[in-house]
């Protein structure tokens, strides 16, 4: 529920400010004190993030060399681009990246379009019971998202599901692991698992709407129809644009719904996932060029994040 | 606050000291486990000595608890990494904290081997003394081809032909002994009833097709000339791959089912699929997961590739003698105990499931009565001939975990319609020699 009350306490904490700064400038808080409440904050940061990411940047300029032979001693030295150069020729990676450009393209705007429907049917008075529907909605983002696939995948396999059971008394024999439509059954788990946490974050953005507005458009004849889509959206069009770099990244990121259903369908590959493929790879101890697979994904990560940030905020003037 | 300028200074100072600590403390471990110069004799330790060792098996704790008890001086301690085990292995050998013995399997030694985790234990003369105790193809992987003693052997998965016998009388069949018998019989039973395979072939488990390759003596390298020679496609490789590329082209055997998995004891449990080719450790599997098939299961030698009697193997595991251990002649001790000492050996099978290496291992009390599940016949028997008749010049690749992934991915492929099955082997072949020459290990095509 904490979500929900995001846009109200950041309005309180608003004043505080200018409250806080008049202490500091009586000779408040000095830099020590800032330093002490910092330090738990950065050191984790400095340890756990920075240090992984400069080390996996190092690696990725590494390669290994070794001497002695068949069994000889291995050794890592500096190859310049040379990891880069086999990441980028590598069509595994390459048709890794468009699989999951395929996925994220299709499933990215379903499941966000899905999350503002339910969002905007949360926002208005005609539906009872709220918080039921709010907490049913958020319900599967609780689950974990390896737990989530282990179900569906009994419900996608052939010998154990009463989903496909019912399918075959219709005549119909799905196959959801087979080589076309596995890609689909993962995404409708991530769909599944991601929905609900969407449309909190929509549904909260909408709650600090004033009801004002609402007033005024209902005075100026707008139906319940027209207030959803020109005057709420429109507002709420910052959590969209936010949940959509979520969501990219969570693409790009996919890992765990792939790597359980792989357990029961050879159709999802070990280079499945740009992230599978890393693992892959570095399962194969070649962590130097694990490493360069790893930088490339954020590369593109952040190319495409900012990039659709930058579309959307001229179009939208955010 | 008259203090605070250095006060943030002292703050950033501790920072960066504990963060320069905690990367001091990765780098100078790391230039700890090139020196071996402890192990490098196999003088015996004065006084106690603590030894640790690492596994994934259930239940070794208490084999090495009775250990303990009787060798005071000699003291081990377990540490299970089934959750991890390569994973483990690996960031500790980097750590330069790897353990004094660790399981690894018989796949993995020549990864783990290059890089330099073993120490050659056959400075000890009771090392290579243990040659003689051990199935021979068994000693041919811990040695390299007799180069050394790496690891004692310790379990191993001699394959065998498991058979609804049931099913095969009510078709009136008899068992198949050769693969061509097999797969007419495939035939047989598919159209006699479509909803019933033959068996199933998991695309995405290279180590049970690796096992069939065993078989027919289609050695994937050889470790001579001072380079790996690749020769995962060859002929002999390839002959498995038609094979069983025919039967899923005829669709006499389904590739739908992974091995192990619900929906594999689902469709067996519904009496879908007729046999199963499996390793001597998957007796307890079918035993415990299908009870209600108590009786109606057998096992029988593998069919062979003509008239040899030839076996594969699928699994098992060693205990290796790791680099950086400081008590080479204590650890070769506990080592030979572990995986010789018929009480040990005993203990693992009850406890484990272990199917042990040593020879006379094979001949143990609980290996040589009646299984009740399979209608009290003497399994074991069959699995026993199985690893006397299992080629010694097999061998494994440095990088075998990235082979096998590649030859799974286009395993799945072909199962799929895309490609063939003897395409997979070439795409495996190719992977191995790119991924031996990413991490700079010399290899070459073998002449074929």
């Amino acid at each position: 529920m904490t979500e929900t009350e995001t846009p109200a306490r950041r309005a309180v904490a608003a004043p505080e400010v200018p409250r806080r700064r008049r202490r500091a400038s009586g000779g408040g808080p000095g830099a020590g004190t800032i330093a002490a409440f910092l330090t738990p904050f950065f050191l984790p940061f400095i340890l756990f993030y920075l240090v992984p990411v400069g080390y996996a940047l190092w690696q990725s300029f590494r390669v290994v060399r070794r001497t002695g032979g068949q069994y000889g001693t291995s050794y890592t030295t500096f190859g310049g681009f040379h990891q880069y150069g086999q990441v980028l020729s590598n069509t595994e990676f390459w048709s890794s990246i468009g699989r999951i450009g395929l996925f994220g393209i299709v499933q990215v705007p379903v499941m966000l379009f899905v999350a503002l429907v339910m969002a905007l049917l949360l926002d208005t008075p005609l539906l009872k019971i709220k918080a039921f529907f709010r907490i049913s909605a958020f319900m599967p983002y609780a689950v974990p998202g390896v737990i989530a696939a282990i179900m569906w995948s009994y419900l996608y396999s052939p010998q154990l599901s009463p989903v496909v059971d019912l399918f075959g008394h219709l005549g119909l024999h799905p196959n959801f692991l087979g080589p076309g439509a596995v890609l689909w059954s993962t995404a409708n788990v991530s769909t599944w698992l991601w929905t609900g946490y969407n449309m909190l974050i929509m549904y909260s953005a909408l709650q600090a709407i004033p009801q004002e507005l609402y007033e005024a458009a209902k005075l100026d004849g707008a139906s319940n129809w027209a207030i959803a889509w020109r005057i709420k959206v429109p507002i709420i069009a910052p959590s969209i644009v936010l949940t959509t770099v979520f969501s990219i990244i969570g693409t790009l990121q996919l890992y765990a719904e792939p790597a359980v259903l792989r357990q029961i369908s050879s159709n999802i590959s070990s280079t499945f996932t740009p992230n599978m493929l890393a693992y892959a790879v570095a399962s194969g101890n070649n962590y130097q060029q694990a490493a360069a697979i790893s930088v490339v994904i954020a590369l593109i990560t952040f190319v495409l994040s900012f990039g659709f940030m930058r579309l959307t905020s001229k179009r939208a003037g955010l | 606050m008259r203090n605070t300028a250095s006060r943030v200074r002292l703050a950033a100072a501790v920072t960066a000291v504990a963060s320069i600590a905690v990367l001091a403390g990765c780098s100078s471990s790391s230039g700890n486990s090139g020196s071996s110069s402890a192990a490098s004799s196999c003088a015996p330790a004065k006084g106690k000595v603590t030894l640790q060792y690492w596994n994934t098996v259930p239940g070794m704790d208490k084999v090495v608890a009775l250990w303990n008890k009787q060798n005071p001086n000699i003291q081990v301690q377990t540490k299970n990494i089934s959750n991890d085990q390569y994973g483990t292995i690996s960031n500790a050998l980097k750590a330069g904290s790897a353990p004094d013995l660790a399981q690894v399997g018989y796949d993995e030694l020549p990864n783990l081997r290059t890089q330099s985790a073993f120490v050659d234990a056959s400075k000890c003369s009771a090392a290579t003394a243990a040659q003689s105790k051990f199935v021979p193809w068994t000693w041919s992987q811990t040695s390299f081809g007799n180069t050394g003693v790496f690891a004692f052997p310790q379990d191993t998965g001699p394959m065998a032909l498991y058979v609804r016998s049931d099913i095969f009388a009510k078709y009136h069949l008899p068992v198949p002994k050769t693969w061509d018998e097999y797969a007419s019989d495939a035939q047989k039973l598919h159209s006699a009833d479509k909803n019933l395979t033959m068996t199933f072939f998991d695309p995405n488990n290279a180590e049970w097709f690796n096992g069939l390759l065993w078989q027919n003596s289609a050695t994937m390298y050889a470790y001579s000339n001072n380079k790996w020679q690749v020769s995962v496609d060859s002929a002999k490789s390839r002959q498995v791959a038609d094979y069983w590329q025919k039967l899923i082209d005829e669709k006499v055997v389904r590739t739908d089912l992974a091995n192990g998995s619900t929906q594999m004891y689902a469709a067996y449990q519904k009496n879908q699929i007729a046999s199963y080719v499996g390793a001597a450790w998957g007796y307890s599997m079918f035993r415990d997961n299908l009870p209600s098939q108590s009786g109606k299961w057998s096992i029988v030698p593998m069919p062979t590739w003509g008239t040899s009697a030839a076996s594969g193997d699928w699994g098992g595991s060693t205990v290796a003698f790791m680099k950086g251990s400081k008590h080479l002649y204590e650890s070769v001790k506990f080592n030979a105990w572990l995986n010789t000492d018929p009480q040990a050996l005993a203990l693992e099978n009850k406890l484990g499931g272990l199917y042990p290496a040593a020879t006379a291992g094979l001949k143990m009390q609980s290996l040589s009565q009646g299984v009740p599940y399979y209608n009290n016949e003497k399994i074991f028997d069959v699995f026993a001939e199985s690893s006397k008749n299992i080629d010694t010049s097999f061998a494994w690749g440095p990088t075998q975990k990235t082979v096998n992934l590649s030859l799974q991915d286009a395993m799945a492929k072909a199962a799929a319609g895309k490609g063939t099955l003897s395409g997979a082997l070439s795409t495996a072949q190719a992977t191995a020699l790119k991924s031996m020459k990413d991490l700079a290990i010399p290899a070459e095509a073998a002449g074929k």
